[in-house]
């Protein structure tokens, strides 16, 4: 017997117009996950001096999280481990996404990698990438061939 | 579960930065049967305590949560997979479930909901005298 029956018709019909707002705008993503939904689903924010990368991980542990960059990919990886050994045949509904996950992303140019910090937060994850410092655009000398002759320090006669 | 690389840095097309009505989504849901009842779990990844409301009303339960994810305004969104909307989810409860002993928490925003079943639902074993 079920104790759960969606809401009112009109719910229903809500959630499924919902759904496919949602699924017309993941197609056009175009994220290439098989399963539909990505996991962990990720918001890239600019700011002035940072790149703000927000992602949902809700019920992972900072344990079960590895972060890692390394020319300028940065990877995401996981498992997410939703019920303590429930056999199958007692979900009356399944719709969260579980096991090994992993996303691979490439950073925006100018990232000081060594400076990212992360922080998990009631199941959002926050990376802050700061910006490299723009530098001063500097002025190059352009020397008169016909007047000076090039010398190299060092350079022996 | 695993995605093949992808460039990030690819802007998406305009959206609303503060849309001033706030949206509603479905929060994805696992349900399934416990020894003493049902046990109910809901990803509501950036909502705290304070921004959820577990409601029963008649045979209704309602749970509304609002997460708490502060980006600063001047932030301009690059790349978006999700959308920082409310939750928004609501079950019709069978007589079976005992309203007063429903117990609920959240942690590492999933929300985990235990709805018991009422005492006169479970099995009972009748002891016959002999006569």
């Amino acid at each position: 017997m079920a104790l759960f029956r969606w809401g009112s018709a009109f719910d229903a019909f809500r959630d499924l117009e919902r759904e496919m707002d949602r699924w017309i705008r993941r197609l056009d993503m175009a994220t290439g996950s098989r399963s539909g939904r990505v996991f962990p689903a990720l918001n890239l924010y600019e700011l002035e001096y940072e790149y703000l990368l927000v992602g949902e991980l809700p019920g992972v542990d900072i344990q079960d999280l590895e972060v890692s960059v390394a020319g300028g990919q940065l990877r995401l990886s996981g498992e997410r481990r939703l019920s303590d050994d429930v056999e199958d045949d007692r979900y009356r509904r399944r719709e969260r996404s579980c096991g090994a996950w992993n996303r691979q992303i490439q950073l925006p140019p100018r990232v000081q990698e060594d400076q990212i910090r992360a922080e998990l937060v009631h199941g959002i994850l926050k990376l802050h990438l700061p910006k490299m410092p723009t530098t001063e655009p500097r002025k190059i000398a352009i020397q008169d061939a016909s007047s000076s002759q090039l010398s190299l320090p060092g350079g022996a006669e | 579960m695993s995605t093949p690389q992808e460039p990030i840095e690819t802007p998406q097309s305009e959206e609303p930065k503060a849309p001033a009505v706030r949206w509603v989504r479905t929060p994805p849901i696992d349900i399934f049967e416990t020894e003493n009842g049902l046990m109910l779990r809901a990803d509501l990844p950036g909502v705290a305590t304070e921004g959820l409301e577990l409601q029963i009303q008649d045979n209704r339960l309602t749970l509304f949560g609002r997460p708490a994810v502060d980006i600063p305004d001047q932030g301009a969104l690059v790349h978006q997979e999700f959308e920082t909307a409310d939750f928004l989810r609501s079950f019709i409860l069978s007589d079976d479930v005992d309203h007063d002993g429903i117990t609920a928490k959240l942690q590492h925003g999933v929300l985990e909901v235990l709805l018991p079943r009422t005492t006169r639902a479970q099995p009972r074993k009748i002891d016959v005298q002999s006569g």
